[in-house]
């Protein structure tokens, strides 16, 4: 039995990369979505934005490399220190509903770095309005 | 008593197997959804820190056994490697790695180890309601 799992992305701007991750993000996908995110910041793109709406699952290696990518986007400052300005950012598409995922979040402390938003929209909205 | 006990690759395409004999053997002796999540999720995290920091037997497998006592379920993880200890105060926020031990003792209702010269093992209980 091997986990389900797809991936998926949209350059929607030359400075956003959005990536969709659908099913269970576990180490068998993380290096994966690490590679993903980290070749988009090192073309330049300073936003993030991981749609993980149709993530079942997320484990504690997948935190970090999204821990990672906020201390990346930041230029190695701390994701709890307030970000400079003209820094990146990562956003993070997950509804209500999807608790499991919200809730691993939430216990990790990664929402304390992370834009988080209900939806794929919101989101590039969000990012728009904070250029 | 061992009520069950399986030998797993170890690769990480296998964790999504080790999480399905997990909640089969959680549904199997009645624990509720919400504690059987759990349950898996720790040892996923254990498996997964097997993988990473562990060692595989001779035959390059990891094992896995789930006992049952009273109303108490658990399952331990046994690899040949060395145990690596978590950091006291858990990771900085920014860091990548050291989160895997401290979301097994959010979900579990006790985490025990024991390191031996045969390696380590990672026993997580979970009780029945």
């Amino acid at each position: 039995m091997s986990s389900f799992f797809a991936i998926s992305e949209d350059v929607t701007t030359g400075e956003i990369a959005l990536i969709a991750m659908a099913g269970e993000i576990d180490y068998a996908v993380s290096p994966q979505l690490r590679e993903r995110i980290f070749e988009h910041i090192e073309a330049g793109r300073r936003h993030i934005v991981l749609d993980l709406s149709a993530a079942t699952f997320i484990d504690s290696t997948a935190i970090g490399v999204l821990a990672g990518a906020v201390t990346r986007l930041r230029g190695g400052e701390q994701m709890t220190a307030v970000p400079a300005e003209g820094a990146g950012s990562l956003a993070v598409v997950c509804p209500d509903e999807n608790d499991k995922v919200g809730q691993i979040l939430r216990i990790t402390g990664l929402d304390a770095g992370v834009g988080w938003y209900g939806s794929r929209e919101e989101a590039l909205s969000g990012l728009a309005l904070t250029g | 008593m061992v009520a069950q006990e399986c030998s797993l690759p170890a690769s990480s395409s296998q964790l999504a197997s080790a999480r399905a004999y997990v909640s089969e053997a959680a549904a199997a002796f009645g624990l509720d959804a919400t504690s059987a999540y759990e349950l898996v999720y720790g040892v996923n995290e254990a498996v997964t820190n097997a993988l990473r920091h562990g060692a595989p037997d001779a035959g390059g497998m990891i094992q896995l056994s789930v006992s049952d006592e009273g109303d108490v379920l658990t399952v331990t993880v046994r690899d040949a490697g060395t145990f690596r200890m978590p950091m006291p105060d858990g990771p900085a926020p920014g860091a990548e790695h050291g989160r895997g031990f401290a979301l097994m003792t959010r979900f579990a209702d006790s985490v025990q180890v024991c390191i031996g010269p045969w390696g380590t093992a990672v026993s997580l209980s979970k009780g029945r309601a």
